[in-house]
């Protein structure tokens, strides 16, 4: 095993090369089934009025050219960026935890960690909505043990919204950093803490770049689902907080702008696509450092 | 499952590309594709009109939910080739459709129940099938006097534990309306009520989506919103602590639709079935608990949990006329979102 | 055996305190939900008043709760052959650009992650007009394929992370000892990656049974879906049966977990 992998690290990497042949299927399935979907969607884009009567740029200016949507779609990303950052704080301790853990505990854990995908987003809002509301279970907590004497306001607040998101979104952080951490060499953490560096010193230098792959994926996953998630965003977030999804479903199915709505879908992924790409980039580049 | 047929499995299962091209008509010979209102209206449509239908008519009936927006939205897209033969819609939505040409004409002498419905609840492209009555809904434990009118919902102590909703919706919109009319405002003069809201939104307990107000409401997050006696009702049956109040301005009123979609296959079926949905018996049905619709057939006696005595009171109470309020209201929806967001 | 430092102690309590709160939030809600599935308020209402199974009942009535039932099974069908198409797919997809760090195979990975991204509801919405043009009416096929499409990204993604951590050496070692390209991957690549692929698969069929907007738009009046259903019931009633039905999948999880851990537990014994 160690001979194999000296000799592939002097070899040159193996197929540099895209091997369309395997590519082609789902290829040929989005070409179908999304490329022409999405064609249609650019095509009415290019619409200058909601009844799509005359072509123009239109959309595109009002929407780049109006400060309100500019907000809205640096919102969207922040959030997106929050939900990711919340996710990686609490998922890399229970990974850890996890590969720590004997099979029995193990398999308990993973469990838990499905348990959120295994309640509908319908119910999940509303069991959010149980915890953060005004008489709900953490102001109660938090007033019974007198740490405050007025409610807080949890629900329909950014804060809000990114906690209920970090446990909507926690389960496609840690199935791939999990999957990743489990392949992990143990050899490679024993010799860093036999070299006499400390638990932090191993954790960034040996632990981290090693299950990079896995975050990625997972970062990857949180970020598109969490600037995504339409009714976790109005239900929890509530109408104070807009974004890109809660516009694109208004000026779709109740106002009928669809050159509009069309313009804020292709902006959402667009922009949540630089961000995924940002990430691959981060990871190459963490890599080759 | 009838639904998962052995082609289905087939199919599914084998080259999806060519599945998925074969255009599998969900309409059997003599049915009938409707869309309904997901909730209580699709349990009141499957349990009371269909059986009715399938007797009368020996028309099968199915039924697609969707929400009224989501309605227009599939026809829309699916321009030439409906999805389905009836829409029911809201005034809103209604006329958005009726707009966009997506109406086949009403022949009002193909119903043997249009004498017995009040004039002008039939109309050239759509029947009314039922009524709503919007005003106050408050929680009667936290609040002994209810507000009295839609400016007090801006006053303390009814601010405080308000939930407001924009104006998706149709009985949001109408609200705000009268909401501005409070204020001195029109239709033509929204001013009054987007600088009221603008100090509401601070102070409200919650802005929401209009499908997270009875969860948010049961939770006591919000003790006072805007709603449909139906929705009052509903609740009220199943023991949650609310009650109904018409503001001093009047209740609102407007009516819920069918309509024939344009290019529908069963057109024929589709007059069977909006004739039943009208008839005496069926409206007498529909009022009852758990479904607490607002009949609109004259001969129908009304029960005393709806919180209106009879169908003439409709009359009587405020009503819109959207023609005027869907042009302007694509700007509202962009005026709200943006000063009400932080 | 290291003596432990200040900074080791302080890293041990850090990892033990977040990962418990990690466990909390990830539990709470699921905690209130299957509480309040056994309520006997007839409203979604936390604290229940008083515990019973009335709801489980109510679900699992055949008549009451029929519309319920159909639905689920449809979802759960076009969950399944979503996925398990969609997962042939995708990891053929990511053994094409895997370790490929050329443009050509950046931009296929960005399209073949597009889906996720571009909102449910425009996607709906275009497919059905880009099916309407074609004269094809919604139907049980289109939404699988509807579906196919928006969760395939995610076991495409899994495997991705997966493969990247295979040692290339293995699979040329393999080669030079004359074994078929195929053979290599179903006795070296597949076994490795395979937890990735589950991890995929299984977040994929997770999310196409909570996916409303393609299910609103390509399904007809005879595909019913469980999502659109359980908004429904939400909205105008406070069904408690949505919190059951979570409580039944939670249940069902829980013993195919310990299914398949007794006979993987078997497999190993007889293996051994």
């Amino acid at each position: 095993m160690a001979g194999a992998a000296i000799a592939a690290a002097g070899g040159s990497a193996p197929g540099d090369r895209v091997e369309w042949r395997l590519a082609a299927p789902l290829g040929l399935t989005y070409l179908v089934f999304f490329a022409a979907p999405f064609a249609i969607l650019l095509g009415i884009s290019f619409y200058a009025d909601a009844e799509q009567t005359r072509l123009g740029l239109d959309s595109w200016t009002k929407f780049y050219g109006d400060a309100f949507y500019l907000k809205v779609i640096f919102d969207t990303l922040k959030l997106g960026l929050f939900a990711v950052a919340a996710t990686t704080l609490l998922a890399y301790p229970l990974a850890l935890v996890f590969r720590a853990s004997g099979p029995k505990l193990q398999r308990l854990l993973i469990f838990i960690i499905l348990m959120p995908l295994l309640t509908s987003v319908v119910i999940r809002t509303f069991a959010w909505i149980v915890i953060l509301a005004r008489e709900g279970v953490v102001n109660q907590t938090l007033m019974g043990l007198g740490l405050t004497a007025a409610p807080l306001n949890l629900l329909q607040t950014e804060l809000g919204l990114v906690i209920a998101l970090t446990q909507i979104e926690m389960p496609l952080m840690l199935l791939p950093l999990l999957t990743i951490m489990n392949q992990m060499d143990q050899n490679l953490v024993d010799a860093s803490r036999a070299l006499g560096a400390s638990k932090w010193r191993t954790f960034f230098k040996v632990v981290l770049p090693l299950t990079l792959p896995g975050w990625i994926a997972g970062a990857t996953l949180v970020f598109a689902s969490a600037t995504t998630a339409f009714i976790s965003q109005s239900v929890i977030g509530g109408a104070r907080l807009v974004y890109l999804p809660a516009l694109i479903w208004q000026q779709s199915t109740v106002v009928y702008n669809w050159p509009f709505a069309a313009v804020a879908s292709l902006t959402l992924l667009f922009t949540v696509l630089a961000g995924i790409m940002a990430l691959g980039w981060l990871g190459r580049f963490a890599k080759t450092n | 499952m009838t639904t998962i047929s052995r082609r289905d499995l087939l199919a599914g299962a084998g080259a999806l590309g060519l599945a998925a091209s074969l255009p599998l008509s969900a309409r059997a010979a003599g049915g009938l594709t409707a869309a309904i209102y997901p909730g209580t209206w699709e349990e009141a449509y499957r349990g009371v009109v269909a059986p009715a239908l399938k007797k009368s008519a020996n028309v099968d009936i199915a039924f697609d939910s969707l929400f009224a927006v989501d309605q227009v939205a599939k026809v829309r897209a699916a321009r030439g080739v409906p999805p389905f033969d009836c829409f029911v819609l809201d005034p809103g939505p209604a006329a958005s459709a009726m707009q966009a040409g997506l109406f086949e004409p009403i022949d009002a002498k193909k119903l043997t129940n249009a004498a017995k419905v009040p004039d002008g609840l039939i109309t050239s492209h759509g029947v009314t099938c039922n009524a709503q009555v919007v005003g106050i809904a408050y929680n009667p434990k936290k609040f002994p006097t209810p507000p009295k009118g839609w400016a007090d919902l801006f006053k303390s102590p009814y601010v405080e534990r308000l939930g407001l909703t924009g104006f998706q919706t149709t009985f949001g919109t109408v609200s705000i309306i009268e909401m501005a009319k409070a204020f001195g405002g029109s239709i033509e003069n929204m001013e009054p009520i987007f600088a009221e809201l603008k100090k509401a939104v601070a102070k409200a307990a919650a802005v929401a989506a209009p499908a997270a107000m009875p969860g948010l409401y049961q939770q006591g997050q919000i003790d006072i919103m805007y709603t449909n006696t139906n929705t009052v009702a509903i609740l009220k049956g199943r023991g949650v602590d609310i009650e109904f109040v018409k503001p001093d301005s009047g209740a609102i009123t407007f009516q819920t639709t069918l309509h024939i979609v344009k290019g529908a296959d069963n057109v024929e079926n589709a007059y069977k079935y909006m004739d039943t949905a009208i008839s005496a018996e069926i409206q007498a049905a529909l009022q009852q608990q758990p479904y607490n619709m607002i009949p609109i057939n004259k001969d129908v006696k009304l029960v005393d949990t709806l919180d209106i005595k009879s169908v003439d009171e409709l009359t009587k109470m405020v009503t819109h006329d959207w023609t005027k309020i869907n042009p302007v209201r694509a700007a509202w929806i962009e005026r709200f979102n943006k000063e009400i967001t932080k | 055996m290291q003596r432990s430092t200040l900074s080791d102690v302080t890293y041990n309590w850090i990892v033990g305190l977040l990962a418990g709160l990690g466990i909390l939030i990830l539990v709470a809600p699921v905690i209130i939900v299957i509480a309040t599935s056994f309520t006997t308020s007839q409203t979604l209402r936390f604290p229940p008043p008083d515990l019973s199974l009335r709801w489980y009942r109510e679900l699992f009535d055949p008549v009451r709760s029929a519309p319920i039932h159909t639905a689920a099974w449809n979802s759960v069908w076009v969950a399944f052959v979503a996925t398990v198409v969609g997962a042939v797919l995708s990891v053929l997809a990511a053994l094409a650009i895997t370790r490929v760090s050329r443009p050509s195979a950046r931009l296929l990975e960005a399209s073949f992650l597009s889906p996720l991204i571009l909102p449910s509801l425009s996607y709906g919405l275009a497919a059905l007009m880009f099916f309407s043009v074609l004269g094809i009416r919604p139907s049980l096929n289109l939404l699988i394929a509807g579906h196919l499409v928006v969760i395939a990204p995610f076991v495409f993604r899994t495997t991705l992370a997966s493969l990247t951590q295979l040692d290339p050496a293995l699979l040329e070692a393999s080669a030079n000892l004359g074994a078929s390209r195929f053979y290599g991957f179903r006795r070296i690549t597949l076994p490795l990656i395979a937890p990735g692929i589950a991890a995929g698969c299984f977040l994929a069929f997770i999310s196409s049974m909570d996916n409303v907007p393609v299910s609103l738009f390509l399904s007809n009046a005879r595909t019913g879906m469980l999502p659109i259903r359980m908004w429904g019931m939400m909205e105008s009633t406070l069904d408690v049966r949505i919190a059951a039905i979570a409580g039944v999948l939670i249940l069902a999880t829980l013993l195919l977990m310990i299914v398949m851990d007794r006979l993987t537990g078997l497999t190993k014994r007889m293996s051994a």
